[in-house]
This record gives C-alpha cells, sequence and structure tokens, in this order.
C-alpha cells in the first residue's frame, strides 16, 4: 500500500513559540491514522499545517507523492485533503443545507454536488430532516455531524479530522466513531486527532503520540493499546 | 395641527423617505459587506460616492457617453478602483500586523486622498448639478407627491437590492463571501479563497456606493463635500446591527423615513440631528441593532 499523505520532518510554530518540530508521519491509502496527544502538544498545528493554514518552517508535506506545502489552503482542498476543524466551526447563520453546499465550494459539478447531499445524509439522517434550520440552531453531536458532512461535500480522498469527541455525550461519541469507521470502510483515509486515546486505538490501525511539538512514539495501534507504561504516560488511560 | 395636516405629513414623509432610504440602504449595504469580510468600517466610503458621482457626471456631460454606456462604465471604474484599493493598501496593512485601527486609518486615507485628487481636478471648484436621469413631473399617491424620477430610484435601488439579495444567496461566490463574513476560519477550510473575496467585496461595495451616487446625484447639489451623505448610510448600518444585510436595508428605510418626518413636523433644521437621534435610540435600548442577532462579541 502507498502513502497517501507524508509529512516529512516538518517544524512550525506562532512567532517566538516553536509548535511543532521534526514532526513525521505517513497515512497510508486507505486506513486510519490516530494521532494522540495531551492538550498543546502540537496536533490541532500539524493539522493546520497540512491544510495551509499555519505556515511550516521546514520541512516537507507530500500528498499522493507530491509536494503539498506551498499550496494555497484553496488548492490543499482541491486536490482532496479536507479538514474538519475542533470547536464546532459551522457557519451558524446558514442554513444546514447552505453549510454543505458550501462544503463543496472548489467543486464546479453541480449534477455531483447535488446528488453527493443525498450520500452524505446517507451517513447522517438527523442533518436531512434539519436541512432548512439554521445550522446554529443544532445540538453539539448535530454540528459535529454537520462539520464531517461538510468536509465530505468536497469529496476529499483524506479526511483530517481534529477531535472529534470532544464536548460529546458518550452516546454520541459512538454514533461518530461508527460513522468514521464506516466511512473508511467505504475507502476513505482518515488522519483522526483525538484526545480520547482508547477510541482512537480501537478505530485506527497505527497511531502516533505527540508531546511538545514531536513524536514521541508510533506504532500498530493493537500494539500501542497493550503498552502499559506508554498508556500511563503519554495517554492517561 | 389639524388631523389633515398630519395625515398629509405622514404620507409625504413616508413616500419621501423610502425615496431617500432606498439610498442611504444602498449605502449602507456597502458599508456593512466591508465591515463583514474585512473588519474594518470604511470611513472612505463617502468619498468613494462623491468620485463616483462625478465620474458619472463627467461621461455623461463632457464625454457625452449616452446614459446606458454611462452607468455600466462607471461601475465598472469604481469596482476596479476599490478592489485595487483593498489589494494595494489595505492587504498591505494587514499583513503589517495590521490592528484595527491602522485599517480605519487607512480608509480615512483614502477618504482624503480622494478629496484631494478631486480638488486638483478642478472639476468640483464649482457647485454643479447632475442632470435629472428621468422625467421630474409630479405624481400623487394618496396625498403624497413625488416626481417621476423619484419612484426611478426608489425601483432601481429595489432592483438593485434585490440582485444582491440573489446574489448572496444564490451563487457560488456571494454565499463564500457570507460565510468569510460569518467565520473567516471555516471558509478558509472548505476552499475558499479568502484573499481573492476580500478584493472582490471591496470591488462590489464600491460600486455599490458609486450606483446610490449615480441615482441620487440628481436630486443634490454636486460638491467636493456631497460624501458627507454617506454619513446617513453609516446611521442606517448602525440601526440595522453593522453585520446584517437584511438590517442594513430596514435600517436605510428607517432612516430615510424619520430624518423625512422630523423634517416636516418638527422643523428642516432638526433634520440633521435626527439620524443620529436614531442612532443613540437604537444603541441604547437595542444595542445589538434592529436585525442584528444575539449581541456577542465578534469571534476572530
Ligand atoms: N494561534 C496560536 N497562537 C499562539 N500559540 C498557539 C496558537 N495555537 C496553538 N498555539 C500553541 O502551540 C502549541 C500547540 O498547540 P495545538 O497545536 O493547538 O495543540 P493540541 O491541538 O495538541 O492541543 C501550544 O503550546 C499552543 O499554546
Ligand atoms: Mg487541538
Amino acid at each position: 500500500m502507498s502513502d497517501l499523505l507524508a509529512l516529512e520532518g516538518i517544524a512550525a510554530g506562532y512567532g517566538s513559540i516553536q509548535a511543532l518540530s521534526g514532526v513525521s508521519l505517513r497515512v497510508t491509502t486507505g486506513t486510519i491514522v490516530a494521532l494522540l496527544g495531551s492538550n498543546g502538544a502540537g496536533k490541532t498545528t500539524t493539522l493546520n499545517t497540512i491544510s495551509r493554514v499555519v505556515p511550516l518552517t521546514g520541512g516537507r508535506i507530500l500528498f499522493d507523492g507530491e509536494p503539498i506545502h506551498e499550496l494555497p489552503s484553496s488548492r490543499v482542498v482541491m486536490r482532496g485533503i479536507s479538514q474538519v476543524p475542533e470547536g464546532r466551526e459551522i457557519f451558524a447563520r446558514m442554513s444546514v443545507e447552505e453549510n454543505l453546499v458550501i462544503g463543496a465550494h472548489v467543486r464546479r459539478d453541480r449534477a455531483g454536488i447535488a446528488a453527493d447531499l443525498e450520500r452524505v445524509c446517507d451517513y447522517f439522517p438527523v442533518l436531512k430532516s434539519r436541512f432548512r434550520q439554521m445550522a446554529g440552531t443544532l445540538s453539539g453531536g448535530e454540528q459535529q455531524m454537520l462539520l464531517i458532512a461538510r468536509a465530505l461535500m468536497a469529496r476529499p480522498r483524506i479526511l483530517l479530522l481534529d477531535e472529534p469527541s470532544l464536548g460529546l455525550s458518550p452516546i454520541m461519541v459512538q454514533q461518530i466513531f461508527k460513522i468514521i469507521r464506516r466511512l473508511n470502510e467505504d475507502g476513505l483515509t482518515v488522519l483522526l486527532v483525538e484526545q480520547n486515546a482508547r477510541l482512537a486505538l480501537a478505530v485506527s490501525q497505527y497511531a502516533y503520540v505527540m508531546e511538545n511539538g514531536e513524536i514521541r512514539f508510533e506504532g500498530r495501534s493493537a500494539d500501542l493499546v497493550k503498552d502499559d507504561g506508554l498508556r500511563r504516560t503519554y495517554l492517561g488511560v | 395641527m389639524t388631523w389633515e395636516l398630519f395625515l398629509l405629513f405622514f404620507q409625504q414623509s413616508l413616500m419621501s423617505g423610502l425615496v431617500t432610504g432606498s439610498i442611504y440602504a444602498l449605502l449602507a449595504l456597502a458599508m456593512v459587506m466591508i465591515f463583514n469580510t474585512t473588519d474594518v468600517p470604511n470611513f472612505g466610503q463617502g468619498e468613494i460616492f462623491m468620485v463616483a458621482s462625478y465620474i458619472a457626471l463627467v461621461l455623461l456631460v463632457f464625454a457625452s457617453v449616452p446614459y446606458l454606456v454611462m452607468i455600466p462604465l462607471t461601475l465598472a471604474a469604481v469596482f476596479f478602483g476599490g478592489a485595487i484599493f483593498q489589494r494595494l493598501v489595505l492587504k498591505r496593512v494587514a499583513l503589517a500586523r495590521g490592528a484595527s485601527v491602522n485599517l480605519v486609518i487607512a480608509t480615512l486615507g483614502l477618504s482624503y486622498f480622494l478629496k484631494g485628487v478631486m480638488r486638483q481636478t478642478g472639476i468640483a471648484e464649482v457647485p454643479r448639478s447632475f442632470p435629472a436621469l428621468f422625467p421630474t413631473d409630479s405624481v400623487s399617491i394618496g396625498m403624497a407627491t413625488a416626481t417621476v424620477q423619484d419612484f426611478a430610484i426608489l425601483g432601481l435601488a429595489l432592483a438593485a437590492m434585490a440582485a444582491f439579495f440573489l446574489f448572496f444567496h444564490f451563487t457560488r461566490t456571494g454565499r463564500a463571501m457570507r460565510a468569510v463574513g460569518m467565520n473567516p476560519r471555516a471558509a478558509i477550510l472548505v476552499g475558499v479563497d479568502i484573499e481573492r473575496m476580500r478584493w472582490l467585496v471591496w470591488g462590489l461595495s464600491s460600486a455599490i456606493a458609486a450606483l446610490a451616487g449615480i441615482l441620487i446625484s440628481p436630486k443634490l447639489l454636486m460638491t467636493a463635500d456631497m460624501g458627507i451623505v454617506v454619513i446617513l448610510g453609516f446611521a442606517a448600518a448602525i440601526v440595522g446591527g453593522f453585520t446584517s444585510l437584511p438590517g442594513a436595508v430596514v435600517g436605510g428605510f428607517v432612516i430615510g423615513i424619520v430624518e423625512n418626518m422630523v423634517g416636516l413636523f418638527v422643523s428642516s433644521k432638526a433634520i440633521v440631528v435626527a439620524p443620529f437621534l436614531a442612532i443613540m435610540l437604537v444603541l441604547l435600548l437595542r444595542p445589538q441593532g434592529l436585525l442584528g442577532g444575539k449581541a456577542t462579541a465578534k469571534k476572530v
């Protein structure tokens, strides 16, 4: 299997704060890869360098073998990388439908977009029943679903998910993870950022653990789950 | 005051208020668009409005360009002027760690620049009048009277607002502009080219101000200071909540009608303070504006 996404020694920062140094990771086509680590480890920054929202100060990012770390953010989405950001970044005063339509902003195929509106609602039937409702009036779980559905509307080849379980009820978290698994079974590659290590390791095939802007551990998720020392020190489970 | 007179004044101020209000509504729309997408109140808008009106006058009177060619030419010229200002000046100011006060000062700079250039040309040395674009025969509705031109102004302004509504809601670019105003971070993540949206919005907003100028100039005396009218567009935007496009339209009509009512019922000298009374009332009683939604801090 080939690597769909590869970060090679990337570095990034905010002013004088060095947020990432020498981060390398690979996401194989068709897999779910988890990126774990406690608050402030640099997980969101990693996703944002891929999405070209935070500039790199070193290293390379390859998507399907081609460098993307000098492209503008809109091009990255066009190539097939969609991010589901943390923190309910919806368009609150737009309807659910409009949020989804704007998810397809980088596409021009009207017919395809209409078909995909139906397709994403297969994954999230609750959104279908809320089509005309303002997105800001949805519950937290529904907003998270809307965010994932909006990202799918761009027809991505890889989905970057930033803490999809944050602030949701256990039932809702289960539901979301079931959908993530289903999306992956249907062929979507996923890079999953989580603080909830137990869940993330259960759903992923491979995982990386970050601390202070560096990758500390990596390995098959099944192996990491069994590593008691690692679990206590870095994952808090 | 007799009942008869009251009715006359009431109907007349409603009629005149709708006409001038439609212009304030356009100006407020232009203001709100820019504020939503580039986070700056455009203090140069009055001068954009003024320069646009003079461009229209020069084309029409000095160059004898036909009316139907003059309008698109003026709108296009002003569109590019606004877009270029955003690209050349505002974008750089913002990149140079632009605190919002720097951006405001940049728009004030634009205002002085345009006024200065206009004074240089000499065209604005003497007050001029803009030829009427439509007949000025009067028409009565109920007890109120207005001219054919008044109806044309109102009709064209409403048509422009409807066009913008359709544009913002049913086109890819319009939707993206609203998205940038609502949540720039999310807009970037769905692949909106936010810089492109910013210059487009400046262009579009300037063109709206230009349209307002072309429509209302026949009713004004043209001078280099005519941009002062835009203060009423500001007032309308504030009444509407400053971030809401429908609010801007409602605000425009409210300001127009209040202004005319004060003029007729109180005194024509009181007209100048009317908009400010309206702003104060709204700011005190409903600080988020009439259609401004909840009074929450804007998320950056
Ligand atoms: N916009 C920002 N400005 C300054 N520092 C930031 C910003 N975003 C994140 N940081 C810092 O960068 C580091 C990594 O943050 P982040 O990538 O958000 O971590 P995580 O997602 O793993 O919680 C932290 O020390 C954080 O304080
Ligand atoms: Mg984070």
